[in-house]
């Protein structure tokens, strides 16, 4: 079960952030820059969680941050190494991503799409895998919890178990660092509920570096370590989420007053 | 455990179908070999081969064995060729035929015959020149923000109306008696001999294993991109070559069988049915499929209206029609999840 004690060793000094985000700057168009100098540090071993409205950048800040763009200027470190000079095969050996939507044929089963996971691993011609990738594959299903549905079809799953599937598949691909898009995007708050507690065992349990969008304000008071606000491209705010999150960073962020209260000594945003 | 039982099923479902699949081919074969005015045994076929000449076997093996091998190969090379084309377009629509790519290789390969008649044994590669032209075009004019089902059909029915018009056009501009160009343009596959045998069997077998070798890419492309790039797939990169092999396959049949729609989508459809929709399987069984099924529409095109011909292209537009239709409506099904 232990499957990331194996593979944390090596990755740098302790305190050195995991992933540096450094000057970045970005546009689509070659004039508008939505990113200008940004400047970012990823903790090590922490839950880092980017907020903003619709349009903020976040999107473009985790798509610079996970090889889906390049930057103008600036670059992203992973482990002191810059990502634009990893091949993608070398950055999927790295880094794993959910991304907000995914496809795949009607009776694909849930024990072959994680073991795609296990793609970045394999030669050029080679399909099937070792007995290492066997491991992680059957590691990624335990975790997440789906090693009961794996000879079900994806598609026959509830939206919920789908998500955990596909975040089987990232785990597969055994990285120390795991990139979340929107993973509870259309699903219910049970399920809802259920993934966050999957990403904070994640992070507790084996140790894996978290970044992740989120919509909602107080999940992402209640799992992030870390609270990246951003606002036009810009960083306004980062910290404690406990502590960043106030009435005045809500105005900013949204444009909108909404009060915050406080049960049992944590912070909640009425959010209606 | 029900589910472990589940999947030993659908495996033994899988080889039974491969296996009636074979069936229904060397049947089909031996029914192809005695259809028409001669009739041999299996015993006579067999001692006129191997044993001692036979006037009857001889002319069958000179005149009906180089129509049914490239009956089987073409549909074998149109099959696959449809199956990556569906992969890399994530399209259960997509068949060389449909999009214009055959069109695009038919209408260089009716050049070639028309202007060049000398450089009749470059005809598949040059008919791949016009495939790769014709499927560059689909792909350009249809990508925007990502490859829509839809719109590169209707791209491809564009393109696919421009390349046969023109090959319908040189094809009357040379009096239409032009042996080689008004074989292709009418998609007629009577009066081939060894030679054409000789030209399109290396191709194919090699378009064939090229595929096959993809297959692992394929069963990748049909994530969402950005999941496959995640993975550490160049998906561009991937998707342009089997794209290639895929033009390879459609443009050889195609410079030996004319323009043949339908078969690319009839075929992976049903074989998606029956042995899934991994493509470690589902190539082999599009190959068997296909070469089964242009060999019946061959075989039966020169029954039906005897001493005339209907060729094979024509009737499977008249079952492909319904079927594209019938695809069509479930076409958001198929790629759901």
């Amino acid at each position: 079960m232990a499957y990331k004690e194996t593979n944390r060793a090596g990755n740098g000094a302790a305190d050195m952030p995991v992933m540096q985000v450094q000057d970045l700057s970005f546009s689509y168009d070659g004039t508008v820059n939505i990113l200008e100098g940004l400047n970012l540090d990823i903790q090590k071993g922490k839950i880092t969680v980017l907020l903003g409205a619709n349009g903020c950048g976040k999107s473009t800040l985790f798509k610079l941050m996970t090889k889906n763009l390049y930057p103008d200027e600036g670059s992203v470190l992973l482990s002191g190494e810059d990502i634009g000079d990893m091949g993608l095969k070398e950055f999927a050996r790295k880094a794993a991503i959910v991304h907000q939507n995914n496809t795949a044929p009607p009776d694909l089963r849930v024990e072959t799409l994680v073991g795609y996971g296990r793609t970045p691993y394999l030669n050029a011609f080679q399909t099937a895998g070792t007995q290492e990738d066997q491991r992680a594959v059957e590691w990624a299903m335990q975790v997440t919890n789906v090693a009961k549905y794996r000879s079900r079809p994806v598609s026959e799953l509830s939206g919920g178990q789908r998500q955990r599937v596909w975040i089987a598949m990232a785990l597969a691909m055994t990285t120390d660092i795991l990139f979340l898009d929107e993973c509870t995007a259309f699903l219910d708050i049970r399920y809802q509920i259920g993934i966050m507690q999957l990403v904070r065992d994640l992070n507790r349990e084996y140790g894996m570096t978290i970044v992740m969008i989120l919509h909602d304000v107080n999940q992402a008071m209640e799992y992030a370590d870390m609270l990246v606000g951003m606002k036009n491209g810009r960083i306004i705010a980062e910290g404690d989420p406990q502590e960043t999150v106030t009435p005045a960073f809500i105005r900013e962020i949204y444009g909108i007053d909404l009060p915050v209260a406080e049960i049992g000594g944590k912070k909640f945003v009425m959010a209606v | 455990m029900d589910t472990e039982k589940e999947t030993g099923q659908k495996q033994r479902n899988a080889g039974l179908s491969f296996l009636v699949v074979i069936l229904l081919l060397l049947g089909m074969i031996y029914i192809a070999i005695n259809t028409g005015s001669l009739n041999v045994s299996m015993g006579e076929l067999y001692r006129g081969l191997f044993v001692e000449y036979d006037q009857n076997v001889a002319t069958v093996w000179d005149l009906r064995f180089p129509r049914i091998i490239i009956a089987s190969l073409g549909g074998a090379a149109l099959s696959v060729s449809g199956v990556l084309f569906q992969a890399c377009m994530k399209n259960p629509i997509a068949d060389p035929g449909i999009i214009g790519v055959s069109s695009g290789a038919s209408f260089v390969a009716v050049l070639i015959a028309g202007l060049f008649p000398s450089l009749y044994f470059f005809t598949p590669l040059m008919a791949f020149a016009g495939g790769v032209i014709a499927c560059g075009l689909v792909y350009l004019l249809a990508f925007k923000n990502g490859l829509n089902p839809l719109r590169v059909i209707l791209v491809g029915v564009a393109v696919n109306a421009v390349f046969s018009g023109l090959t319908q056009a040189f094809n009357s501009m040379t009096g239409g008696n032009l042996s080689g160009v008004a074989s292709i343009a009418n998609a007629n596959i009577s009066q081939k001999t060894w030679d054409d045998v000789y030209i399109i069997t290396g191709y194919v077998v090699l378009g064939l294993v090229l595929a096959w070798i993809l297959f692992y890419k394929c069963d990748l492309l049909s994530l969402s991109d950005q999941t496959a790039r995640s993975l550490g797939i160049n998906v561009t990169t991937t998707r342009i070559a089997v794209s290639l092999v895929a033009v390879v396959l459609a443009a050889i049949s195609t410079a030996e069988v004319g323009v043949v729609s339908f078969i690319g989508l009839i075929v992976p459809h049903i074989a998606r049915i029956l042995v899934g929709s991994g493509h470690k399987r589902l190539i082999p069984f599009s190959a068997l499929g296909g070469a089964f099924l242009l060999l019946l529409a061959d075989t039966m095109g020169r029954t039906i209206a005897a001493p005339y011909e209907i060729s094979a292209s024509i009737l499977l537009s008249i079952v492909g029609g319904p079927m594209l239709i019938i695809l069509i409506r479930r076409s958001d099904k198929t790629y759901g999840v």
